[in-house]
């Protein structure tokens, strides 16, 4: 039923954030985008992205949140077992032909991003990173985006660290979005919302990683659907290109709560 | 190649549906717009997740367990609430082209017939009675094992629906569900749905511990279907001219064609949207249709309840 793995390492990266490396028990196959289901026995199960994975080494970023992340956070450790459902949804979308991508991360969501950058290193494709921290507190990962992406430019909130300002403000003052053959963004909705509308108005192919209540996690239980074209983040997602997401009035703006209400995305 | 003379169609307590494949309760039915996509997929009628009087928020995670041969799962009825769902399916702009079977869920009959009194005047075909969710506590089968609570929340609801059909959602593990079917009936239910989900329990061996939040939930999938056959099957014998929905295990149009042979007039589709997403539909269309030219059927309707026959 479960995909069992240990915890080999955890790495400390902000107060708040933290590295946990799996090894598995067995060799699975992903794509950069695509997430796991991590259930804790009898605390609960929360959806994570993949942030790498290289034969049986798992990486998994894990944000102090909820009730979940606060135990993982405080009870997890090197060889705690893990036990994982996935990997699911529709991973990032790569073309043969590509031959310059630009990243744009916000927070911890640049997880799914460093995954993909690696893969892209892989494939030959040369690629450029925008990440945006609120504070050089809460900054990690940048010299692993900086060993597989060719520039890396950080922003910060509070000025703490690299360009004061928001990731998006970076697209003005650090590239040229026509530069590039596709961008791919993964954060909080309502950057990736101004990452979508300005590649969109350029014609420059765009993805997001969105996120939203995952339940089933299988595509049954509909909770996680997107209107008015009634996709799922589980399934049909979490990667959306900025085509589909542009036709979407939730994009940007409702997720549904637990009881499939409506709610506004910026009271999540 | 399919044949355009064969004929797909069925009447459903008086509904006429497109074709006999049903989106079945409790499977993307949250909006009109994942409802909207079934009916593109090809379905024949479509199905809510059950709505309660006042709002529910469902089970925690873990909520959902696949297994090899069948998937367990316990979402808890998490629902806006009728007065939102109205809001939300009836007060928009999208419309479906196909039938829309509501289900309510309550824990008694006045509970039932507060949320018809809600929704007996919006734009629906029929009405679904959850009498059979194996991991609600309060409702479904909570409520539904009882054949003298059967009749009486069925009445409560037909003093609503006049005049649109009513079908009872049947659980197989009830002491007899021929007296529980028999008490929908006398009290003016128009069909069945059988069956629900089988109450069960799964364990991960290493963490030695159950899976569900809620432990208990419900066992869908090719696990259940010979168990729904049979109960498709026992209804059929007893009530021949009452409709059934089958429901349970259906993945394939060969066992779609097992239920209607069983006496299903419809067939629902449930969760092998799991493994096989929207494109079920089609498959069991374009399965059942060619199956029906070479077996010599010029109507689905003909095949129902046909296991039934001496010779």
């Amino acid at each position: 039923m479960y995909l069992y793995g240990t915890i080999s390492d955890v790495v400390e990266l902000t107060p708040s954030v933290r590295l946990y490396e799996i090894k598995l028990y067995e060799r699975i196959s992903a794509s950069p985008g695509q997430f796991l289901m991590l259930w804790v026995p009898r605390i609960g199960e929360i959806p994570l992205s993949i942030a790498n994975l290289e034969d049986r080494g798992l990486w998994l970023i894990i944000a102090k949140k909820g009730r979940v992340t606060t135990f993982i956070h405080e009870n997890f450790d090197r060889g705690t077992r893990v036990f994982l459902r996935g990997p699911l949804g529709r991973g990032f979308s790569v073309k043969k032909e590509f031959r310059k991508c630009l990243l744009v991360a916000g927070g911890y969501g640049l997880a799914p991003l460093y995954f993909l950058a690696r893969q892209l290193k892989d494939c030959g494709i040369t690629c450029d990173a925008l990440l945006g921290f609120k504070s050089v507190r809460e900054m990690f990962f940048v010299d692993e985006f900086k060993g597989v992406c060719t520039n890396v430019y950080v922003s910060t909130d509070d000025g703490s660290y690299g360009f004061k300002g928001l990731v998006t403000d970076l697209l003005d003052t650090s590239v040229t979005l026509e530069a590039y053959d596709a961008v791919y963004t993964s954060g909080k909705e309502l950057m990736m919302l101004e990452v979508v509308n300005r590649c969109s108005r350029r014609g420059i192919r765009v993805e997001a990683s969105l996120e939203r209540l995952i339940k089933c996690g299988v595509g049954i239980c509909g909770l996680c659907s997107l209107d008015p074209l009634g996709l799922r983040v589980c399934k049909d997602g979490p990667i959306f290109t900025g085509e589909v997401l542009l036709k979407l009035r939730d994009f940007g703006r409702y997720w549904r709560d637990e009881h499939g209400r409506k709610k506004s995305i910026e009271e999540r | 190649m399919v044949n355009l003379s064969v004929n797909l169609e069925i009447n459903l307590a008086g509904i006429r549906l497109r074709n006999p494949i049903v989106l079945a309760s409790g499977i993307l039915g949250v909006s009109m717009s994942l409802l909207k996509r079934v009916e593109q997929a090809g379905a024949g009628a479509v199905t809510t997740k059950t709505i309660t009087l006042n709002p529910r928020q469902g089970y925690a995670n873990p909520v959902f367990v696949d297994l090899e041969y069948g998937f367990l799962n316990a979402m808890g009825l998490p629902n806006p609430g009728v007065d939102y769902f109205v809001r939300e399916f009836f007060e928009g702009c999208e419309r479906l082209n196909i039938p829309l079977i509501v289900s309510i869920g309550g824990g008694s009959a006045e509970e039932f017939y507060e949320i018809c009194a809600r929704i007996c005047k919006c734009p629906m075909d029929a009405v679904e009675l959850n009498l059979s969710c194996p991991h609600a506590k309060g409702y479904g089968l909570e409520v539904g094992a009882d054949p003298q609570h059967v009749y009486d929340i069925v009445r409560r609801v037909r003093k609503c629906f006049s005049n649109k059909p009513i079908f009872v959602k049947l659980s197989a593990t009830v002491p007899s569900i021929v007296e529980v079917a028999e008490a929908a009936l006398k009290a003016g239910a128009s069909g069945f749905v059988a069956i629900n989900t089988v109450r069960a329990i799964a364990i991960d061996i290493y963490a030695k511990k159950p899976i569900l939040s809620n432990v208990y939930g419900g066992l869908s999938g090719p696990a259940i279907k010979p168990i729904a056959v049979r109960v498709v099957y026992e209804l059929y014998e007893n009530f021949k001219n009452v409709p059934i929905i089958g429901v349970g295990g259906v993945d394939s149009w060969e066992t779609a064609v097992e239920f209607l042979l069983a006496g299903a007039r419809a067939v629902g589709i449930g969760s092998a949207v799991v493994r096989r997403d929207l494109e079920i539909f089609n498959e069991i269309l374009e399965g059942l249709k060619r199956y029906l030219e070479v077996e010599g059927y010029d109507r689905v309707s003909d095949i129902v309840g046909l296991a039934h026959e001496v010779v």
